[in-house]
Formats: structure tokens, sequence, C-alpha cells
């Protein structure tokens, strides 16, 4: 089955084209990454695909429904996460409150009208948060202030966030960027650990090639805002134009 | 957890077992602290005895100068300070212009008075339900803009606020004399307002402390529990990453126009009550100088706790109707003259008191007891 869906997807800001009629296509469990030069519009596909940002034309569909008009927590409910570039964390309470307000969301929906309920009252939230915390191995440090975790760890609690939001579909940009080779192959085995154990369908947005080619089963390539080749990680590898517009000619 | 010391093999069992048992200890205290029985019983005992130590206790009561009416006035204007709180500590909106709510629900309650009923209880629902809804449109437009933009956007609705009711609603504001017809009638029809609490007025005073008091234990529940509900742990959210609550899936808008709501609410019991304690409206009530007022109350308690903004209505206003009252400061112990007409300078001696808490205890005074606090109970740990 067809999870997300984009026909013609395109957004330029003023004269600048960065995304050009994309047409996307993620089957369920799959693992797709994007990738392509900086500027490829690589971000700004997530982000349209998030609705964070409105598209210019095109059309976006998610389990077959359009989601098009919909505001980003609406996206997030019908089972859209994302992680972001930069760790985006709640960055003064702790570590468990922070997977709790994901967990809280997915848990309750986008709005409740329970400001007079205590939230002694919501086992099910701790319960689910703490799930996750111990499927990212931050259980331990759940009293930690989050912004005091190291980066490694700030990004595992992006992570923790993105997937206590309950996804069927999860975006990642750049997951290990900024992060050390041991940290970053850590983060490579926590995405394929928690993909299986959630039956994840992932959207991969990455730099770093020994990534791309570990998680993704199929590699899209972006380049000035259009898709110049889709395939399996061997054939875009060999393919002439992916060389030339983005690895430069280098032979990998 | 990870600071702790790695123990030996061998004493890994009996060590472990030191080590819960200890940490347990203070997590049950705090836990008790934090429990809403205690927060509201605690509140309970120190608005009871306030007004006793404030104006008539021996020595201290000397010291401080306080009279019973203005322990009744800092009650108000805690509750005011505690409700904004809740928007710019908690949620992070900074709105300056939440003299909209104190002054048009003070108006509000004042003309209920009048024209409906002059029961206390009453009068403080009407002047309450007016705020709610007042905060319920207004917030509907000023959040459509975040930072600097939603300050301005309120600054701009209380200003017209002002502006109606110093001219185009003169007719029924009294204009810039304020309304001066509010009719407060006795409580539960058989308790008036001014008179003394039989018995007990050496503590408690007047029964409209009484009554001012028990709306105060009222506000610092009903914040309490909103703090602890899932819209408390949401508000922070926002606060600490609006983007990232969003994509969690939170509808941000709406968390935000409750948040507002409910701090305008609050804001609503503070002006209504300020009708009842004054029996008059003010138009300075609507001024712009009314949100300024509430903005520093708060920065000056503490913007990160539930009773610090309470504490720095009670400076404020300390230093603006005691300190101001302060003939002439002389040397203590003589008769020494140092500075004639020295409660005329109270704004300036406010400004330093300001700028000394802000430089010395950036999280104000409640965040400077905290601080003294724990460095007492790090005392305590380090002896044992």
């Amino acid at each position: 089955m067809v999870l997300l869906e984009t026909r013609g997807l395109t957004k330029s800001f003023g004269g600048l084209v960065a995304v050009d009629g994309v047409d996307l296509a993620i089957e369920e469990g799959e693992s797709i990454s994007v990738i392509g030069p900086n500027g490829a519009g690589k971000s700004t596909l997530i982000n349209l695909v998030t609705r964070m940002l409105d598209p210019t034309a095109g059309e976006i569909e998610f389990k077959g429904e359009s989601i098009t008009g919909y505001e980003p927590h609406e996206v997030v409910q019908k089972g859209v996460s994302r992680s972001f570039q930069t760790a985006s964390i709640f960055p003064e309470l702790s570590v468990e409150e922070n997977a709790q307000i994901a967990s809280l969301a997915a848990e309750h929906g986008s709005f409740r009208l329970n400001f007079l309920r205590h939230r002694d009252n919501y086992g099910e939230v701790e319960a689910s948060a703490r799930e996750i915390l111990d499927a990212v191995d931050l259980l331990g440090q759940r009293n930690v202030t989050a912004e005091d975790l190291p980066y490694g760890d700030k990004r595992r609690l992006e992570l923790a966030i993105a997937l206590a939001s309950e996804p069927d579909l999860l975006l990642m940009d750049e997951p290990t960027a900024g992060m050390s080779p041991e940290e970053t192959a850590a983060t490579v085995r926590l995405i394929e650990r928690v993909k299986e154990e959630l039956g994840l369908t992932i959207l991969l947005v990455e730099h770093d090639m020994e990534v791309v080619f570990n998680v993704a089963d199929r590699i899209v390539v972006l380049h000035r805002g259009a898709v110049i080749a889709e395939g399996a990680p061997e054939e875009v590898q060999g393919d002439p134009e992916v060389q030339e517009a983005y690895l430069g000619g280098v032979e990998a | 957890m990870s600071d702790e010391p790695t123990e030996t093999a061998d004493a890994a069992e009996d060590g472990g077992a030191v080590v819960e048992r200890t940490r347990r200890r203070f997590p049950s205290w705090s836990r008790a602290v934090e429990s809403e029985w205690f927060v509201v019983g605690a509140t309970t005992v120190a608005v009871a005895l306030f007004p006793w130590l404030f104006a008539r206790a021996p020595v201290v009561s000397d010291l401080l100068n306080g009279y019973q009416d203005l322990a009744s006035l800092i009650l108000i204007w805690g509750i005011f300070a505690m409700g904004f709180n809740l928007l710019l500590g908690y949620t992070g909106l900074l709105s300056f212009g939440h003299a909209a709510f104190w002054g048009g629900a003070a108006y509000a309650a004042g003309l209920f008075s009048t024209q409906v009923s002059s029961s206390p209880l009453l009068i403080v629902a009407a002047g309450t339900v007016f705020a709610a809804l007042l905060a319920w449109v207004l917030g509907f437009v000023a959040l459509r803009r975040g930072g600097i933009y939603f300050a301005i956007l309120t600054l701009a609705f209380g200003q017209m606020m002002y502006y109606m009711a110093l001219s185009p609603l003169s007719g029924i504001t009294n204009g810039e004399n304020g309304y001066t017809d509010v009719e407060v009638g006795q409580l539960f029809g058989s308790f008036h307002l001014r008179y003394p609490v039989p018995g007990l007025d050496w503590l408690l005073g007047t029964w409209q402390y009484v009554f001012v008091g028990a709306i105060t234990v009222l506000c610092v529940a009903l914040a309490y529990r909103v703090l602890n509900s899932p819209y408390g742990m949401v508000f922070r959210a926002i606060r600490e990453n609006e983007q990232r609550a969003e994509f969690v899936g939170l509808n941000v808008w709406r968390y935000k126009l409750m948040a507002f709501i409910i701090s305008g609410s609050l804001a609503g019991v503070a002006g209504s009550l300020f009708t009842i304690h004054g029996s008059y409206v003010p138009l300075e009530s609507l001024y712009w100088t009314t949100s300024g007022e509430v903005v520093i109350m708060a920065v000056l308690g503490g913007v990160g706790s539930l009773f610090g903004p309470i504490l720095g209505a009670g400076l404020y206003l300390y230093v603006e109707n005691i300190t101001s009252g302060i003939r002439e400061l002389t040397v203590p112990l003589t008769d020494v003259v140092l500075l004639d007409g020295f409660g005329a300078y109270w704004h300036l001696i406010l400004g330093l008191v300001f700028v000394a808490v802000i430089v010395l205890f950036p999280r104000g005074i409640w965040g400077l007891f905290r601080d003294v606090a724990a460095g007492i109970r790090r005392l305590g740990g380090g002896r044992r």
C-alpha cells in the first residue's frame, strides 16, 4: 500500500524554485532516503510534507487522503512525525517530560479541555513515555534536564519525541549531522532497531552516504528541486547523471 | 544517576540499598510539599496569618508599619500577578495589555453592582465572566502574532479599552472621574464586608479580608491544579519550543488561547475584587501603566514560580504605600535627618529595588528563597 504520495509538488520562494514538480510514492514499511547536493530542496520537501510550508502547487496524500490543507499538528495526528536538523527538544524540561509531552499528544489528540484534571490520572501517558525512553536507551537519564544531555543524547531524545507521537511515517532531517563516527554508528543501529520494532516507514534526508546505504531500501536523488534518479542504492550509485550532479564525478 | 560513584562488586548490594534509602527520604518530603493539599493548606495558613503579622502583631507589625486594608490589596494584586504569570512565566507569552482584563472586569463588576445585584459573589462572577469573554476575543486576534508583535497588539487593545472608557462610553463609565456608583452589599445577605469578624478580628480583621482571602486561596488552588494538569505541561512545552510542540501533534494555537483566557479570567477575578475593595473604579485601572505594573510585580517576584508574583505584588505595593509615607529618612537611632521628603521618591526607590533584585537574583524573590532553602538543605546533608 502506498503510504505517502506527492504529485507535482512544487515550492518556489520568489523566483527560486526549491522543489520542482516532485512525484514521490512511499510504500508502507519502506525506507527511503532523499539525497542531493546542498540546496537541492531536500529539507524543503520534508517541510512541505509536514505542512510547515505551503506548497506553490501540487498534492500530498497520506493513507490515500489529501493532507494538503492540513495544519502541522493535524498531519502529526494522522501519523506523520518528524525530527529536525538541529536537536529540537524542550531544553528546560526533564528528559521524561520531553517524552511525556509527545505521548500526551498521541494519547489525547491535539486538544482537550482537561485543565482541571490532575496529571497523576494519566498513567497511560507516563507508561508510553517510559517505554519510548527505554527504546532509545534514555530511561536511566529520565530525570536529567534535557539541555544538560550530551549532543548525541539530545538527538536520541529528539528521536524519542518523534517516536512517542506513534507515527506510521517518520521523516528525519539529517539525524546524524554533527555527530562523531561512534555516535553516527549508534544512531544507525537505533534507527534500524526502532524501524523493525515499530514497523515504521522512514523517509531520511541525509548527507552521510554510509548512513544512507545502511538504512535505505530505495534512494531518491534531488537536484535543483527535481528528482533526477530513483532506485535501489546500487542502481543510483552507478547512474552517470547522479555522479555528475551529486558525487561530482567521483567514483564511489 | 550517572554521577553516582561506582561501587566495588562486593559492596554493591549493601551500598546500593543505603543510597536508595537516603535518596528516598528527601523525595518523599518534596513530594509532600508538591502535593495539592499541602500547597492549599500552607496558602490558607499564610493568608490567615498575613493581616495579623502585617498590621497587628507585636514587633513585626511595628517594623513593617502595615495596615489591614493594604493586606487585602496585596492579595488582590497577587491574584492578578499570579494569573498574568501563567502567561508570561509558564507559556512564555508577554502580554502588555492585561489592564484590559483587570480594568474591564473592574468596570463590569462596578456596573453589575449598580444595575443587577450587589452580592459580592455575583459581582466577582460577573467581572470574571466579562474578563474571560474579553480574553477570548482579544486573544483570538492578538495570538495570531508572536513575540513583540503580540505584546504590542495586547498593548494596543488595552489602550483602546482605556480610551473607550474615557470618552465614547463616558456616559456609562463616568469618564475620567472613574466609576463611583459601586454598591457592595452583604456577603450571603448577612455579612457586612466592612464589619470585623466576631471573635477573630484580631487575626483576620474584616469580613472583606475573609472574602478576599478565601478567593485568593481558591485562585491559588485553581492555578496550581492547572499547572499540574496536562495543560501545565503543554504550556511549558510551548514556552520551551513552540515549533516542536506543534510537531508532536499539539494544537498550539488553541492551547495558547486557553492560557490567555485562564490568565485573563484570573486578572478578572482580581479586578472585580479591586472594585469591591475600593467601592470605586478608577480610570487608571485600564491605563497601560497598570499593565506595566503587573509585569514588574511578576518579574520582581520571579516568573518561574506560582507564588513569586504574589510576593512581587506585595513588595511593589509595600514600597508604593508604606515607603512613600515615610517623610524623613533619618540615621537610625538618632534624629539626624538624611533626606527630607524621602517618601516622594518612592518610584526611584522601587526602581532601585527592581534593579537590585534583577541583577542579584535573576529568578526573583522566590528564586532567592529557593536558593536559600537549597543551601540550608545542602548544609544539613553535608553534616550527615
